[in-house]
């Protein structure tokens, strides 16, 4: 196994995965010392009266939600962070609980940031760990979708509306105290959304497996996470309504973010966030799209990891069929062979033609693509070129 | 006896062994700092691929690099198209800070490169992530030409050829000319 000359790894916080976990955010608080609750969500959350669920099962267990706040647009800004800093001092909130995907989470992170560290402007910890702990704010990350992982993650991506580019914030400190895995809220997810997402976890997880950032211990999370995917997650597109399989998935998805929060990842998030930035492709579905053909790319340097991580995308006696020199070619293969079936189940298209984007967008995706800083930890160099000849494979 | 002895006092600085290495690390890390900002000034100028990067700097920007936080540091910024040095440390754009002068030795001693001391969270980064990029590959070009090949063929993902002689840059980085 490998085992770098030196690593760091913050594990996520505490987990409550399953059957009222929901119900258990109360108690948890009240060992933290809080009592108010600010909770954050979106207004589709609002609308499906899951907002509602998490509120009663709050209130039931003693807390007091001091204010609701559902208007986080799906890629929230650095001026909605600070708005709700001074909602959550006005409130006299003593506490954070964040229902949502990605955004509402990220949205909840940088709000604590604020918080814990007073002022009113959050540009002030752009950066990498050069965050202090400051006062401590109890937090609990509710996640609706299973893909991000952001509710065990080191890292809160928010826009910055004036310049138009997302900033990313580095450090242990913005790690949710609670992660609460309660299938309720996946139930309803439609399947593309659940393929999307799923498909997102995965490209964490083998990112995490093999770029310059891993170890032994986000390794053992992200093989963990890619056996979850595999098993449960054509369930969950096939049939939404089980209940086993959606948890799977939403610990399928921490693990894979924890994974990847100590990892990193690397080309496959570069070109996606580039996709996403231009094209407006949905995050997830880029993730689909370009995971087989980065791979590809990266194989001559990664083919020690990807060997590895065929044991957990095949049955044992299809791994142990495959001699060891192919097992990493064999890899890629299977997990193209995951993504196209998984996408086809959903209605998807994993080809960037038939999602909006253009080849006259190929160049400009390209430059932003070698300016992400996700690419910093991919294994292999990567050239405004070699980018270019993985969106012409995509397309 | 000694170790009763020490666990009675309070000790306030490190011995005298740690001292002098981290002397010598300090010393050393200030060269290769000033080393690299001249080579860096030097390249902006004469190697096309480090000309484009610092083109895409915003006029103005400026980059601070500590090899520890009360270590010997490098400050510089883009003045003219150019990189000039500004003695100012605060407040700057980057500011990339080693957490150990040790660190910061393996780094600046051609042991280790960019990416995997980031990997390995040897510096912490005060600014935008994806504004240090351009910074990163400039300096993963100026080691191309600062170290010999043997170690840069053992650090870095993929050497970059160079457009001209090492030897014209470190005549140019002691001599100025």
């Amino acid at each position: 196994m490998y085992l770098p000359t030196y690593y760091e790894f913050a594990n996520p916080g505490k987990i409550l995965s399953g059957r009222y976990a929901l119900e258990n955010i109360a108690s948890e608080f009240r060992l933290l010392g809080s009592s108010r609750a600010l909770v954050l969500s979106d207004r589709i959350l609002e609308k499906l009266g899951q907002v509602k669920v998490l509120t009663d099962a709050l209130v039931s267990g003693g807390m007091k939600v001091v204010k609701v706040y559902t208007d986080i647009p799906a890629d929230s800004s650095i001026e909605v962070v600070n708005h709700i800093a001074t909602l959550y001092r006005e409130a006299n909130a003593d506490s954070i609980v964040a229902l949502g995907g990605g955004s509402v989470i990220d949205t909840a992170k940088g709000v604590r940031m604020l918080v814990s560290q007073g002022g009113s402007d959050l540009m002030r910890f752009t950066g990498m760990e050069v965050l202090p702990q400051g006062r401590h704010v109890p937090f609990a990350a509710v996640p609706t979708t299973s893909g991000t992982g952001s509710e065990a993650t080191v890292v809160a991506v928010i826009k910055d509306d004036e310049r138009h580019v997302k900033m990313e914030f580095v450090s242990q400190f913005v790690l949710p105290d609670l992660a609460v895995l309660d299938e309720r809220f996946t139930l309803s997810m439609p399947a593309k959304v659940t393929a999307m997402t799923g498909l997102d976890a995965l490209t964490h997880a083998i990112e995490a497996y093999s770029c310059l950032q891993k170890n032994p211990v986000s390794q053992c999370y992200a093989t963990a996470a890619i056996r979850l995917i595999r098993e449960n997650l054509p369930t969950c597109v096939a049939k939404p309504s089980d209940r086993h399989a959606r948890l799977a998935m939403a610990n399928g998805s921490l693990l894979a973010g924890s994974a990847f929060s100590n990892s990193m990842v690397g080309i496959v998030h570069a070109i996606g966030h580039s996709l996403g930035g231009v094209c407006r492709v949905p995050h997830g579905l880029a993730m689909a799209i370009l995971l087989p053909h980065c791979m590809r790319f990266n194989l001559d340097k990664c083919a020690e990891d990807y060997a590895e991580i065929l044991q957990y995308m095949v049955a044992p006696e299809d791994y142990v069929a495959v001699s060891a020199s192919s097992r990493a070619q064999r890899c890629v293969e299977a997990v193209d062979d995951f993504a196209s079936s998984v996408a086809q189940a959903a209605g998807l298209s994993l080809h960037l033609s038939d999602n909006g984007v253009t080849k006259d967008v190929f160049s400009d995706v390209a430059e932003r693509a070698v300016n992400d800083g996700s690419l910093i930890v991919n294994p292999k160099a990567t050239s405004k070129e070699d980018v270019l000849r993985i969106l012409e494979a995509a397309f | 006896m000694m170790e009763n002895v020490l666990k009675m006092l309070t000790i306030t600085r490190p011995s005298m062994t740690r001292r002098t290495g981290n002397g010598i690390k300090s010393l050393v890390s200030r060269v290769v700092l000033f080393v690299l900002y001249r080579a860096l000034k030097v390249l902006a100028c004469d190697d096309r691929r480090v000309a484009s990067e610092v083109a895409t700097w915003q006029e103005g920007q400026s980059v601070a690099i500590e090899a520890s936080l009360e270590g010997p540091a490098i400050c510089f910024k883009k003045e003219s198209g150019r990189i000039v040095r500004c003695n100012d440390h605060t407040p700057v754009d980057i500011r990339i800070t080693f957490r150990s002068l040790d660190a910061a030795f393996l780094v600046l001693t051609g042991q280790m490169d960019v990416a995997n001391a980031y990997a390995q969270h040897r510096f912490m980064l005060n600014g935008d992530i994806n504004k240090a990029m351009s910074l990163v590959r400039c300096i993963d070009i100026a080691e191309s030409y600062l170290f010999p090949r043997i170690m840069t063929k053992r650090i870095l993902k993929r050497v970059e050829a160079k457009e001209f002689s090492a030897l014209r840059v470190y005549r140019k980085v002691f001599l100025g000319v």
